[in-house]
């Protein structure tokens, strides 16, 4: 059969290895940057921040082609986070006032787009990935992004994890609260932007949020909590992508590779969910 | 009528609506949850064009999975509801390109669903936001003191014998309704702007329930029909340009809101 065969080769094609270390590096990434980001509960945040982020990556690649992606990203994520830290330091603590601003982002993201030539193409690329045709250039900034946003988390993990548990023993303890805010802040920033390519701005949040919650579920202590995110990151990120090239190559239906990881995502969760309600395992101690 | 005409009744009608609704939801903290029903209203849309009945209706099945859903994980999981929420964000947008995907013979307008096509709404959209406006107005007019004791004061609206989780399932269908009627003509991105900016503006310029119940539609509608003017003028999105007008104002009335005397603002309710 054609698709086993496909299947089986898929390391020989170099676009498929190219995928494949995209995909492995962001599972890492998002993994770590996960658990982070549901023990904070900054999922709203998240999502906001992608959006936030979505301008930039409109004018980079409008003004300056494909390789001005990264950048435009960049300077959109500097600001929205920078802007956010303000927001929260000046107590517009409103989620509504963050949800408004990070939409207004967005729709200048919109409009930009919406004044070029082949808007609608541009946009869904823009909005949905094309892990496919990931080039070489792109691996590497991917890696890099990953790694820095990894190190920001990682040098921050004492103080992410004391305010997480307890905000105000924190502060009294010596820790920067706004600080550490804006640290995880610039890491989901981070991870927006080197997963933009590969999976798209809108599906971008199915790896900061996903692995952190489904290992929510099982996890009992911090250590696991991180196995058990980043594990899964990986594994369901190349269970996707199997079955987007499957379904694409063998069914000849031209799926959008990061939607496919996105629903392998939010599928295991929902599995997740079922076995522990199942199961019933007591709960956590002390991470209820 | 002309297409733009249409446009602007349908933006007018959709405007009191998100402002009269959008009210509650910033005072009772559901933005968040108002953004998840946004999204979740995407999948539902592309599945509804592609079964050949109306895009509203796949919404609004589309919506009550999700109600259904992030209610039932917020029970069930440590973690609770944000992180529920955020999940199904992220499912929503990955089902709404996988259906698309899968039926690729009936051409959808992706764009259209995000960031809505004011001036291509149909008549049906247009009467479909009419009765949601006209039904909110009933809930509102029957239910809306219940609404707002329950909000302000759970425990003692508990104490009269009523249940305060009613009128939260209340405020929800509300949402709901508004939300799936609203996509049309500023997409599945953009309607949360609408829902919130207006009555945040609202909130910053007066404490009063009432004052805000009038501001918060006259900035919505406002925002909407000088979007659609400008989107005319420089030719770009519709749906961004409304966003970016309802934010613009609400910029304004934060600032207006610092230099304006407590007295006029009325006394503090939340």
């Amino acid at each position: 059969m054609i698709t086993l065969d496909l299947l089986l080769h898929f390391w020989t094609m170099p676009f498929m290895v190219r995928a494949v270390i995209v995909l492995v590096t962001l599972g890492i990434t998002a993994g770590i940057v996960g658990v982070f980001v549901n023990l904070r509960g900054f999922e709203f945040l998240t999502d906001g921040l992608t959006h936030a982020v979505f301008p930039g990556i409109a004018a980079g690649v409008a003004f300056a082609g494909s390789g001005g992606l990264f950048w435009g990203a960049a300077i959109a994520a500097a600001a929205a986070t920078v802007f956010l830290s303000l927001l929260a330091r000046r107590g517009v603590s409103s989620d509504a006032a963050v949800a408004v601003v990070l939409v207004a982002m967005f729709s200048v993201g919109v409009l930009i787009v919406s004044r070029s030539d082949d808007a609608a193409g541009q946009l869904e690329q823009l909005l949905f990935g094309r892990l496919f045709t990931v080039s070489l250039t792109e691996v590497v900034v991917t890696a890099i992004i990953s790694v820095l946003a990894i190190a920001t988390v990682l040098l921050t993990v004492r103080a992410q994890v004391m305010t997480a548990f307890d905000r105000d023993a924190a502060r009294a303890a010596g820790y920067r609260v706004t600080l550490v805010d804006l640290s995880l802040n610039v890491a989901i920033a981070l991870v927006v932007v080197s997963a933009s390519i590969a999976v798209g701005n809108l599906l971008v949040i199915a790896f900061l949020i996903v692995p952190g919650a489904l290992a929510r579920v099982w996890a009992r202590r911090l250590t696991s909590l991180f196995a058990i995110a980043l594990s899964f990151a990986v594994l369901a990120g190349l269970a996707g992508l199997a079955g987007a090239f499957t379904i694409s190559v063998g069914l000849d239906i031209p799926i959008p590779p990061g939607a496919a990881i996105a629903a392998v995502f939010v599928a295991s969760y929902l599995l997740a969910l079922l076995l522990f309600v199942i199961v019933r395992r007591p709960k956590a101690g002390g991470m209820g | 009528m002309s297409y733009f005409d249409r446009a602007l009744i349908v933006i007018t009608v959709v405007g009191i609506l998100t402002g009269l609704v959008g009210t509650f939801v910033v005072l009772r903290k559901r933005v968040l949850f108002a953004q998840a029903l946004t999204h979740a209203t995407f999948p539902g849309a592309v599945i509804g064009i592609l079964l050949g009945f109306s895009m509203q209706l796949g919404a609004v099945v589309a919506c009550a999975l999700i109600v259904g859903t992030i209610t039932l994980i917020g029970r069930i999981t440590p973690g609770g509801a944000g992180a529920a929420s955020g999940v199904l964000l992220a499912g929503g947008f990955a089902a709404g390109a996988l259906a698309q995907a899968f039926g690729s013979s009936v051409p959808v307008d992706m764009t259209a669903l995000l960031f809505g096509s004011v001036l291509s709404v149909s008549t049906t959209d247009g009467v479909l936001a009419a009765i949601a406006l006209v039904l909110t107005l009933l809930a509102l007019v029957f239910a809306g003191k219940h609404v707002v004791y329950a909000m302000f004061d759970p425990e003692g609206y508990r104490g009269l014998g009523y249940e305060p989780a009613a009128m939260d399932a209340l405020l929800m269908v509300l949402t709901t309704i508004t939300v799936v009627v609203t996509m049309p003509a500023v997409g599945a991105i953009l309607t949360i702007a609408l829902i919130a900016a207006p009555a945040a503006a609202a909130r910053a310029l007066t404490a009063r329930l009432g004052v805000m119940l009038a501001i918060a539609p006259t900035l919505s509608v406002a925002s909407g029909v000088l979007g659609l003017l400008l989107s005319r003028e420089f030719s770009v999105s519709a749906g961004a340009s409304i966003a970016l007008v309802a934010t613009a104002l609400l910029g304004v009335a934060l600032i207006a809101g610092r230099w304006m005397p407590r007295r006029l603002r009325g006394e503090v309710v939340a």
